[in-house]
């Protein structure tokens, strides 16, 4: 591994600023002809692309590479390529070039199309440079770039009453996100007398003197966790989330993919950190748990598309900050890139969802509501989970946080099987569900194997968390175990009055938001109303 | 047929609320449905209001939801500007409404005098905007959002996999019951609504007869006051409107609509109830009085008259333009025997044909097109092979008169394929709860999400559709093949049943003799990807749906020996070498597809094959046609750019559909051939000759021309007033329970047409006439039928559309002008 700074690493930023020059351009040129500026920016988009395959060559061939650093050692610039930001960049490349496409053409005729595209590139150029950065500086520069430079694309139809109070909702999320970050950067800066990612990475992993007078620590943490919890749309502050379809679609394909995996990116890159940090790891896996579990019970009964897509995202956030509060991180960039190419693709073609109602016509067998025959499906995926697990070599006995992520797999995939084994259905469905189920386990075991392979050099591994956070791991896994049983009973519960109450209260996610407008004042009348004589 | 719809008789509950539920219906009435995505078929907007006056309506609509029904008055300017407009047209539209003394050159300077000035509209007040008013807190919106969101669960066909609605309950109950739970009105802070939901009477008509009683409202008021009330949820109330639609059809009765408004009205009882402050009931009582003053004053604002007197004057304009393509070209149909067509085909009247027909004509010698309403005459529905509902292939003013099945020819086959496609829908079911579901849905990204990476690009690059095609899906390639609708077998259609739609269809199309040895019937419908307005751009006459089952029905009974036995004795000879043939116009791509090409005898291979090659050349003379107006460079290959586009899941103006249309021509092709019509004419074969009764003209005026009308007046309405009455920004679609769209994150269900399917970003590709019918028949013979048809006449003597006729020799030679009276065209 070789880490003497070079100059020639700063290359990585080129893209990025790039595409924060195209932005410039659009926003001091706003009507420049949208086809041509549209060629520029995939023009852009292509050459990122190519950047960020050489880049992730690179890493894998040598290695992380860092930049020299430019200005004080505190606040510098400076870049860092490694498996972690190659990973991320290459996904942002990949995700970019397909959004861009689809803008170009979407907001075709649109007199402001240009202005759209120089906004997404700026916003992509902050988000890169996030990923890349090597210093906390930029890293804390990049990250208020990237919310600020969102929030125009948030309000580009800025005559929507309802996105002025998404965006707004978001922009104080932002803004108090930044304070939590500003003060990690502040406490590791100060301690440390650096703000070289490196440097402190190299404190934390020797261990030692250096970070045990680190006397902050527990704030550092808890206030990262924080950040990257405002960031990435938890509980209470996921109303803006699911608020946010007031914007163009690729707005949507952008945010839900690229820039909401910016906390759970930082709570990875500062993993070292983190690691050391039990209240900021217990914080995310109490709020994470918890907003995995409302989101994606929220998510069951949203009639719209895009509001539903909107608690999945806030549902696989919370999933993955928990994920990183067990400190099981290479799971965390696994589910992150996974998520991303997967929302990005659920939204660009959200549109498609009538096909699938002119499908509706076909009859399926009745659900039984079957308890025992729900209870088995959990005990075959449980049964698949240990085969597979045995087959692996991995036991998961050993490692307390594995078990808990684990558990949620069986808990998953029994949700394969009991639709057609709880049902009057042939007996054949069941088979194929049992064997999607093991496709499902095989492709778990394997890329839980590929993304520790390729991460393990760089980040914490993967230790006994502390009674307090093992004891909140399986106060989650309960919970999961509770929504999924109760989710396999609906066809016989679902004329229970409680849970139609629930129902209720979970489709307007428990009224967190409902509050956050009424401090927004959404109701409030600007002018009175002339209308009437 | 649909005025009995609307007049059926009401169902009589004992007591008092007889009257109030005949008056609650009679405002529902008001309220034009909309249907669901997936047969999205034009509607005319105005449907519920067309017994009143063009203008009437306007200021109506203007009181009860500020609409427009106009362009704005600095459109028309513009339009003087550029000479669209003439000073003469303004001039006659003077005369029409009977301003004698007034120049063209005076109207203007006045108009363009008032032109700055803020417009004076009033508006029907609710409590709930009152109550707004006077708390500076928009409650009136909390109303509607929370009843939108009610209804979006209310409404869903299985988006959500655990609907958060009663379902199994009516509407009001089902409301009344999640009322009772939301807590939503009281975080916002408007303490004391669920106890007072709870407190409200299980029966919707005496919660609204309590409303109305404690709102003080008088039956004078109430009328304009109701409408208010549901043009508030316009969208929900449309699809309401829908199911009553549906039930009519089947001479029944729907209420839910009712209930809707039931609700609306319980809303303003709980906003009077719990909004707690001094000054509301005051000024509710002075808005009473605005009310009752609105109420009595039916004439149009100022403002309003005058760009009512501009639309006028713009769809003169347009007859202008109308009167220059026909000047009495027409050669008057042979009296001697007509020279036998090489081959005959039938279009769909759908505009979009006009320009393909325009070019097979110019490509094939002998070829003789048809304009005929594209479900052929055959009011069918289609059962697709394993579903177990069919769905209406015909104009929504029908009931489906058969079921036919799709199927594979072979009944072991097709028993297998169901089995086998139900056995996928089981399987896909169990991984969609798995994918979507809480909890699990965390197992499936890990281990799946990165699959979507080579996806994103397929799809995004063209080569794959997000999600495979309906029509196919759970079936095996080899069987896709195969499939067709079953006119034939144990669901199929008797002879008798055959003999009566061959006869009926051949009759309505003016095709009883002279047939070639090829006739062609074109079916139409669009491919696009990612559209959830894609049902759209499919065959209305079909209900929303692609016209092929139908053209393929129609061939197999045509072609069908014992028919052709039977027609002989109605006067109907089929030669025993003309062969039917069925066939499918993709209007996106221009590309025409024959069925069952292993069928055809071999004797007609020769001609088949010329045919074929014709419609190749005509399709690609449409493309290049169609590539102006959709922007495509002239230099870059337009066949392959026409064929990305209805592939690109980007697209958001895939084909530009009907918009432009603007005239309805019902005479014999040859009134019309060789014209450049543009692509913005209906255009339906009719000979008044062949006519014996006008059977066939009465037809064509209450269907055909009752179906222009609703998608030209969806047109016109999107246009003028898309917030209202069209769907917005299609790239803030949000598709809400897989029937509807609505904008951004919530809100009412949006109605009609995307702004994107009539402008193009520079200018409007609908401009906003109302649609010319113009007849080549006796004038009599369409008097006595207006007079029979109260909606049809409702049409033209309301000014929704213009009637005009053509003389012997195709020239426009009058015009109707409202009650009976006909302006000779010099």
């Amino acid at each position: 591994m070789q880490t003497t700074p070079d100059a020639y690493v700063f290359l990585v930023l080129l893209p990025a600023a790039l595409f924060a020059l195209l932005g410039g351009w659009a926003g001091w040129k706003p009507h420049s002809p949208a086809r041509r500026f549209g060629s520029w920016i995939m023009v852009a988009g292509w050459v990122n692309l190519l950047a960020a395959l050489t880049g992730a060559a690179i890493t894998v061939g040598q290695g992380t590479q860092l930049s020299l650093t430019l200005g004080p050692v505190l606040w510098g610039f400076s870049a860092r390529l490694d498996a972690l930001s190659a990973l991320v960049w290459l996904m942002i490349a990949l995700l970019t070039v397909v959004i861009l496409r689809y803008s170009r053409t979407y907001l075709d005729g649109d007199p402001r199309q240009t202005t759209f595209l120089g906004r997404m590139g700026l916003t992509i150029a902050c988000v890169q440079t996030l990923v890349l950065a090597g210093n906390l500086g930029l890293l804390f520069a990049a990250w208020v770039g990237t919310s600020l430079s969102l929030h125009r694309l948030l309000v580009f139809y800025p005559e929507r009453r309802a996105a002025r109070l998404a965006a707004w909702k978001k922009f104080v999320a932002a803004r108090l996100g930044d304070l939590c970050l500003f003060g990690a950067v502040v406490c590791l800066g100060s301690h440390f007398g650096t703000g070289d990612l490196e440097t402190i990475f190299q404190a934390f992993r020797q261990g030692g003197e250096g970070v045990a007078s680190f006397s902050f620590l527990g704030v550092t943490g808890l206030l990262l966790a924080l950040a990257a919890m405002l960031k990435s749309a938890q509980f209470p502050f996921h109303g803006w989330l699911v608020e946010v379809m007031e914007t163009p679609t690729p707005v949507s394909a952008l945010l839900h993919a690229g820039i909401l995996n910016a906390g759970p990116f930082l709570v990875v890159r500062l993993s070292p950190i983190l690691h050391e940090a039990v209240g900021g790891s217990a914080l995310l896996v109490l709020v994470g748990g918890f907003t995995g579990w409302l989101a994606s019970a929220a998510l069951l009964s949203q009639p719209s598309v895009k509001v539903a897509l909107g608690y999945s995202s806030a549902a696989h956030m919370g999933f993955m900050l928990m994920v990183a509060g067990l400190g099981v991180y290479p799971a965390v960039m696994l589910h992150l890139v996974a998520h991303s190419f997967y929302k990005a693709h659920a939204f660009l073609s959200s549109g498609s969802v009538v096909d699938a109602a002119k499908s509706k016509g076909i009859p399926l067998p009745a659900r039984r509501g079957n308890i025992p025959r729900v209870a088995a499906s959990l005990g075959i995926a449980l049964l698949v989970y240990a085969i597979f697990a045995w087959a692996w070599g991995v036991n998961p006995l050993d490692h307390p946080s594995l078990l808990a992520v684990g558990a949620i797999l069986v808990l998953g995939i029994g949700q394969i099987i009991a639709p057609t084994l709880d049902s009057v259905g042939p007996r054949t469905a069941t088979a194929m569900a049992c064997l999607m189920a093991m496709g499902v386990a095989i492709a778990f075991f394997s890329l839980e194997a590929g993304a520790h392979a390729l991460l393990h050099g760089i980040l914490p591994h993967s230790t006994t968390p502390p009674p307090p956070i093992l004891l909140l791991a399986l106060l989650v896994v309960l919970t999961y175990l509770g929504a999924v049983v109760t989710q396999m009973l609906l066809p016989v519960l679902s004329r229970n009055p409680r849970l139609y109450a629930w129902s209720v209260h979970l489709r307007n996610g428990l009224y967190a938001n409902a509050m956050l407008d009424r401090l927004a004042g959404s109701l409030r009348r600007h002018h009175a109303s002339t209308h009437f004589s | 047929m649909t005025t009995e719809l609307l007049d059926a008789p009401m169902k009589t509950i004992p007591g008092q609320a007889v009257d109030l539920r005949t008056e609650l219906r009679a405002v529902c009435a008001r309220i034009a449905p909309v249907w669901p995505l997936e047969s999205f078929v034009a509607v005319n907007p105005y449907f519920g209001m067309s017994d009143l006056g063009f203008g009437s309506v306007a200021s109506r609509l203007e009181k009860v939801a500020g609409a427009r029904t106009t362009l704005a008055t600095r459109e028309y300017l513009a339009l003087i500007a550029r000479g669209e407009i003439t000073p003469d047209d303004i001039q006659k539209a003077l005369h029409r409404v009977g301003e004698e003394g007034v120049t063209a050159a005076m109207f203007l300077d006045r108009v363009r005098a008032l032109e700055g000035l803020p417009p004076f509209s009033p508006r029907v007040p609710t409590l709930g905007e009152t109550a707004a008013d006077v708390t500076g807190s928009d409650w009136a919106r909390l109303a509607d959002d929370r009843i939108a969101t009610w209804a979006g669960s209310y409404f869903d066909q299985g988006q959500a996999l655990w609907p958060a609605a009663a379902t199994d309950a009516g509407p009001y109950a089902s409301w009344k019951r999640e009322a009772c739970i939301d807590r939503t009105p009281e975080v916002m802070g408007l303490a004391g609504v669920r106890k007072a939901a709870a407190a409200l009477p299980e029966n919707p008509l005496t919660a609204a007869d309590n409303a109305l009683k404690s709102l003080g409202l008088g039956s004078v008021e109430r009328e304009l006051y109701l409408h208010a009330l549901l043009m508030r949820l316009g969208g929900w109330s449309a699809l309401a409107s829908q199911r009553q639609w549906n039930a009519g059809l089947a001479g029944g009765e729907d209420d839910t609509l009712l209930e809707l408004l039931c609700i609306r009205l319980a809303w303003e009882h709980l906003l009077f109830q719990c909004v707690k402050h001094p000054a509301l009931k005051e000024r509710w009582a002075e808005r009473r009085l605005t009310l009752l003053r609105l109420s009595l004053d039916t004439l149009p604002s100022e403002s309003l008259r005058d760009r009512l007197l501009l639309q006028d004057a713009y769809d003169l304009s347009e007859q202008r333009r109308l009167r220059a393509f026909f000047p009495s070209s027409c050669i008057p149909s042979a009296p001697d025997a007509p020279a036998r067509p090489v081959t005959q085909a039938v279009f769909c009247i759908d505009v979009r044909s006009e320009i393909f027909r325009r070019h097979l004509e110019a490509v094939a010698p002998g070829m003789e097109t048809i304009g005929f309403a594209g479900f052929f005459g055959f009011p069918i529905a289609l059962q697709p092979l394993g579903h177990e509902k069919a769905h209406p292939q015909c104009p929504v003013f029908f009931q489906p008169a058969h079921t036919i099945h799709e199927g594979l020819g072979d009944p072991a086959l097709d028993s297998k394929a169901t089995r086998r496609r139900r056995w996928k829908g089981h399987v896909q079911r169990a991984w969609t709860s798995f994918k979507m579901g809480a909890i699990s849905c965390f197992s499936f990204v890990g281990p799946i999400g990165l699959a979507y990476l080579p996806k994103l690009f397929t799809d995004a690059f063209g080569l794959t559709r997000p999600v495979s095609r309906p029509d196919h899906d759970g079936l095996d390639k080899s069987w896709v093949q195969l499939l067709a609708p079953q006119a034939g077998g144990d669901h199929g259609l008797s002879v008798p049943e055959r003999v009566a739609l061959a006869k009926g269809a051949l009759t309505a199309m003016s095709l009883t003799g002279n047939f070639a040895p090829l006739v062609l019937l074109v079916g139409h419908g669009s491919s696009t990807v990612n559209n959830p307005h894609a049902a759209g751009l499919d065959c209305g006459a079909c209900g929303g749906r692609s016209g092929d089952a139908n053209a393929r029905v129609a061939v197999e009974v045509l072609n069908d020996p014992a028919v052709r036995q039977a027609l002989q004795d109605d006067g109907i000879n089929i030669p025993s070498d003309t062969l039917f043939l069925a066939g499918r116009h993709d209007t996106t791509t221009d590309r025409m597809d024959i069925y069952n090409l292993d069928r055809i005898p071999s004797t007609h291979m020769a001609a088949l094959e010329t045919l074929q090659r014709q419609l190749g050349q005509a399709g690609r003379l449409a493309r290049a046609e169609r590539a102006r107006r959709l922007g495509i460079d002239a230099d870059t290959n337009t066949d392959r750019a026409v064929l990305a586009r209805s592939r690109d899941w980007a697209q958001v103006r895939p084909e530009w559909g009907l918009a432009g249309c603007s005239a309805f021509v019902a005479a014999p092709r040859t009134c019309t051939a060789g014209m450049n019509l543009d692509g913005r004419s209906f255009l339906h074969s009719y000979d008044w000759q062949q006519d014996k009764d006008f059977a066939v003209l009465e037809l064509i005026l209450t269907a055909p021309v009752v179906v222009a009308s609703w998608i030209s007046l969806q047109y016109y309405a999107s246009t003028v007033d898309n917030q209202l009455f069209g769907s917005g920004n299609k790239t803030l679609h949000n598709v809400i329970g897989r029937i509807g769209v609505v904008e951004g994150n919530g809100g009412d269900l949006r109605v009609g047409l995307p702004w994107q399917s009539l402008h193009d970003g520079q200018r409007l590709q609908h401009p906003p006439h109302r649609l010319n019918v113009i007849l080549q028949a006796p004038r009599e013979a369409v008097e006595r039928i207006l007079e029979q048809h109260e909606i049809v006449r409702n049409l033209f003597d309301n000014g929704w559309c213009f009637l005009h006729l053509l003389d012997e020799r195709g020239a426009l030679a009058e015009s109707y002008i409202g009650s009976g009276r006909w302006d000779s065209v010099a």
